[in-house]
């Protein structure tokens, strides 16, 4: 089982990084339509060099995309904890509440949340835009947060009550450390919604203050250029580089 | 560059005339559609103190809902012709001082009498650009170019056919192709059989440029539609794309350019607008593949193999263009529903 | 009694009222405003807006054939997607979990869910670079085997598939691996000394105990796949067309928010309805 599985594993990752390999060579391929076949080029990364537009929208990004994780993540495991822990009337509700944000298309969503910010005055720019953004991660971080205290045993809560902790040290001392995997997890794809939301900060950042999904986005009309997969693929590479050195430091995956 | 230096001197008078600061003018228009051109916005600002800031949208009802939901928040719009009738219902823009904007003088006499831009005598935008929707071959696999808009149902095309997904425009090239005026369009039941001939000759609809030139480029077309100017920009990329003005005619379009309602920056808005019209901009525009200019001053200082005046300028090809009027809601979203069943069925 | 459960109402309160005060303001609001529209003629917006209240948005889903066999295709889309996720993505979680050893495990961790930060229009391009005509699937597979092949697989509904596979397959890895990284190892191995064997061992332990893991991915897959119009717009081509483009189109080529609204709703409605239906079964299979 464990050689066959290994390259299951592998054939898995080969497929998840198929189209990433291929953004990333076509940021180094001469054709501006993505022709093949292959010709090497740096042109698009100097191209890259002297778009301001490109990298500020990326650099917003990256911000928004952090500062949303942060918060989300916060939120998220809070209300995760209470759903699990507490039982009270209301709490089936609670949950199914969670499902609209995630079956309702993004720009459904993204519209309402235009026309009812406008509504009540609070119009647009940064703050609204993280409001939309966190809210839209909210629903991934406590579903990936419950999943994985679905497998906490409650008695350990109650041992660590009984030997007179409290509340507050509980949670921290022996929840948190627990769920910390599912926490991480659910952090990541926070990050991953953030970063990809295009019809949030579409409508609601400022004239000028683009993010990089949004130039994408309406880029698409005229065409974009293989600077898009440069800047992309930079980031991958500096997100993998701090991932792999944050797996080189920590123990998250909570070895047992 | 003469032409510039006149254009500059002219905005400064302007400037000065109105007495007007510095100021941050906001543009709402499609992404790279001139307004945000490099070269144009630099050279304006030096002239004018006036500094430019974007914002895009990506499909006309975008666009709409950007304009109501953010007063005061744009200085300059462009809205296509037939939609300004939708804009002007919610009072969402201002009458055009043509006083303010020198080059108007030259734009054509058609554009500027535009009925969708005229209303109650008031002028609510400054016509700027105009172009065909059309088709578009690949002549390194079609080598006769074809007269007829038939190309597109011809079988030895199966498979190898585009069209945009657009619920409108697939509905007018049907007229077309039937014999119909697209603005009054009486035989609804042959476009409906026309459309539903074609699904079986599509590869893929197209939605942007860049799905166009992509699916061109890979080598998955033999004809689909187009627009003129975007063909131009296509074919100066190095694509072998030809543009077809068939014998059943094409759909033309104008663009202008406006004043929201709630701009507080008016003055310096109709100096961006006059600049973006002025003959010395769209030459150099026109350089790097863009539509028609609707002024006539700009159109006639073409190098005179230039597509945009050998081809559109070509009084024959005119009289075959039906320009596209504002079409009623109640009309896009029948369409849109007969559209939407049509390809639901494949 | 009474007391205690209103001291754990109170506690609950205090750490769910951050999160749904935030999704209600943001959310919950914007869709209730939403959700006003769909029974509107039209939106009321401009001086001479004209409208009645009216249901007409939802019997329009009835009336013609269209919007419900789409919505159909597109719970089968669901479904497939989320079948293969979870046959592609379980025994993965479950190699990383229970093989996979060491530090290497966080990094594997890691680098599932990496491609999910790159943008998804660049991804889905990407895939049609992969899967076109001449594309580089192609040039690979005719590079290795001796006789010309043409797989055609661009601009069908295959490439669809493909496409929603890639972009949500890290989900129920990771929720998965999150539930099977929880399992006792010695729960394994006292039932392997007992003598079961491996596929009983799955069957009886790993899988019922892995479920709210495995669950928890598929749900996040099938409730936004159904909804999905990204990725059959640009890879599905002329069978492209899915309950979710036809809700854009009543964003970006008409302005029928109206309409838009209500088939949204009727799509939660459905996808509820589905989720309601299948949690007993599921509930069943896992004791």
């Amino acid at each position: 089982m464990g050689v066959l599985g290994c390259i299951w594993l592998v054939l898995i990752l080969v497929f998840l990084y198929a189209p990433i390999l291929i953004m990333a060579m076509m940021s180094f391929n001469e054709s501006q339509f993505y022709q093949l076949p292959f010709k090497f080029s740096l042109d698009w990364y100097e191209a890259l060099a002297s778009n301001d537009a490109i990298k500020t929208a990326a650099i917003r990004s990256v911000l928004i995309a952090i500062a949303t994780t942060v918060i989300a993540t916060t939120l998220g495991t809070a209300a995760s904890i209470a759903l699990f822990r507490y039982s009270f009337p209301g709490k089936r509700v609670l949950q199914v509440l969670l499902f609209p944000p995630i079956a309702i298309p993004w720009l459904i969503t993204g519209t309402a949340m235009l026309i009812f910010f406008f509504g009540i005055g609070l119009g647009r720019g940064t703050p609204s835009v993280l409001i939309g953004h966190v809210a839209l991660a909210l629903p991934y971080v406590i579903v990936v947060v419950s999943a994985r205290l679905a497998t906490f045993d409650p008695t350990l809560e109650e041992a660590a009550r009984s030997l007179g902790a409290s509340s507050w040290t509980v949670t921290m001392r022996v929840t948190v450390p627990w769920i910390l995997p599912g926490i991480i997890a659910g952090g990541l794809f926070a990050f991953a919604v953030s970063f990809d939301q295009f019809v949030v900060s579409y409508f609601l950042s400022e004239p000028g203050d683009a993010t990089l999904p949004v130039l994408i986005y309406t880029s698409i009309r005229k065409g974009f250029t293989p600077e898009i997969n440069a800047v992309s693929t930079i980031i991958i590479v500096i997100s993998m580089a701090i991932m792999l050195l944050a797996a080189r430091f920590s123990n998250f995956g909570g070895d047992r | 560059m003469n032409m510039k230096k006149q254009a500059a001197v002219a905005s400064a008078l302007v400037l000065i005339a109105s007495g007007a600061m510095a100021d941050e003018i906001r543009v709402l228009n499609w992404q790279g559609y001139g307004t945000d051109q490099e070269f144009a916005l630099a050279p304006f600002t030096e002239a004018t103190g006036h500094t430019v800031v974007h914002d895009y949208f990506n499909s006309e009802q975008e666009m709409l809902t950007k304009l109501r939901t953010n007063p005061g928040a744009y200085d300059v719009v462009l809205i296509n012709a037939a939609f300004f009738p939708d804009v002007l219902a919610e009072d969402l823009l201002q009458p055009i001082d043509t006083s303010k904007v020198a080059n108007f003088a030259d734009v054509a006499p058609d554009f500027a009498a535009n009925d969708s831009l005229n209303v109650d005598g008031s002028l609510y935008g400054v016509p700027w650009t105009w172009g065909l929707t059309s088709i578009a071959i690949n002549s390194s696999t079609i080598s006769e170019t074809p007269s007829s808009i038939n190309v597109m149902w011809d079988e030895a095309h199966k498979g190898r056919v585009s069209i945009r997904d657009d619920a409108v425009e697939a509905v007018q090239l049907a007229a077309l192709a039937t014999g119909q005026n697209i603005n009054d369009i009486q035989d609804m039941d042959a476009v409906e059989a026309k459309l539903g001939a074609l699904m079986p000759q599509i590869r893929t609809f197209w939605g942007s440029e860049n799905d166009w030139n992509q699916f061109m480029a890979a080598g998955e077309l033999d004809v689909a539609s187009y627009w003129s100017g975007s063909a131009e920009r296509s074919a100066a990329s190095g694509l072998p794309v030809q543009f077809v003005v068939p014998d059943e005619g094409a759909i033309g379009w104008l663009d202008g350019l406006a004043v929201p309602a709630s701009s507080e920056n008016v003055d310096a808005a109709h100096a961006f607008i006059n600049w973006m019209i002025d003959p010395a901009f769209y030459s150099e525009w026109n350089a790097n593949g863009a539509p028609a200019s609707a002024n006539a001053a700009a159109a006639a200082a073409l190098p005179e193999d230039a597509f945009n005046r050998k081809v559109l300028g070509d009084p024959e090809v005119a009289a075959r263009v039906q320009f596209m009027e504002p079409v009623s809601e109640e009309n896009r979203e029948a369409y849109l529903e007969m559209w939407q069943a049509l390809k639901a069925a494949q | 009694m009474a007391n205690i459960l209103s001291q754990d109402t109170r506690r609950a309160a205090g750490l769910l009222t951050p999160a749904y005060l935030w999704l209600t303001v943001a959310i919950f609001l914007p869709l209730a405003a939403m959700l006003y529209f769909s029974f509107l003629s039209d939106v009321p917006f401009g001086p001479e807006a004209d409208w009645y209240y009216t249901s007409e948005n939802y019997r329009a889903f009835f009336e013609t054939g269209t919007y419900a066999s789409l919505l159909w295709k597109s719970i089968k889309l669901g479904l497939t997607v989320t079948v293969i996720c979870v046959l592609l993505g379980f025994p993965c979680a479950l190699v990383l979990a229970k093989v996979i050893q060491g530090r290497s495990r966080e990094a594997l961790f890691l680098l599932i869910i990496l491609p999910f930060w790159s943008n998804s229009l660049v991804r889905i391009f990407s895939w049609a670079i992969v899967l076109r005509g001449n594309g580089v699937l192609e040039l690979a597979v005719n590079w290795v085997l001796p006789f010309d092949i043409r797989l055609g697989l661009m601009f069908t509904p295959t490439a669809v598939v493909i496409g929603l596979v890639h972009s949500y397959l890290p989900y129920v890895i990771l929720t998965s691996y999150l539930a099977l990284q929880a399992i006792d190892n010695s729960l394994i191995e006292a039932a392997r000394s007992m003598g079961a064997k491996r596929l009983t061992i799955l069957w009886r332990i790993i899988l019922p105990l892995s479920m709210p893991g495995l669950l928890a991915g598929a749900v996040l897959i099938f409730v936004p796949v159904v909804g999905s119009f990204m990725e059959p717009r640009i890879l599905g081509g002329r069978f492209g067309t899915y309950y979710g483009t036809v809700i854009e189109d009543q964003f970006t080529a008409v302005f029928n928010w109206p309409l838009g609204a209500a088939l949204s709703f009727i799509l939660l409605a459905v996808v509820l309805v589905i989720l309601a239906l299948s949690s007993p079964i599921l509930r069943n299979a896992r004791t």
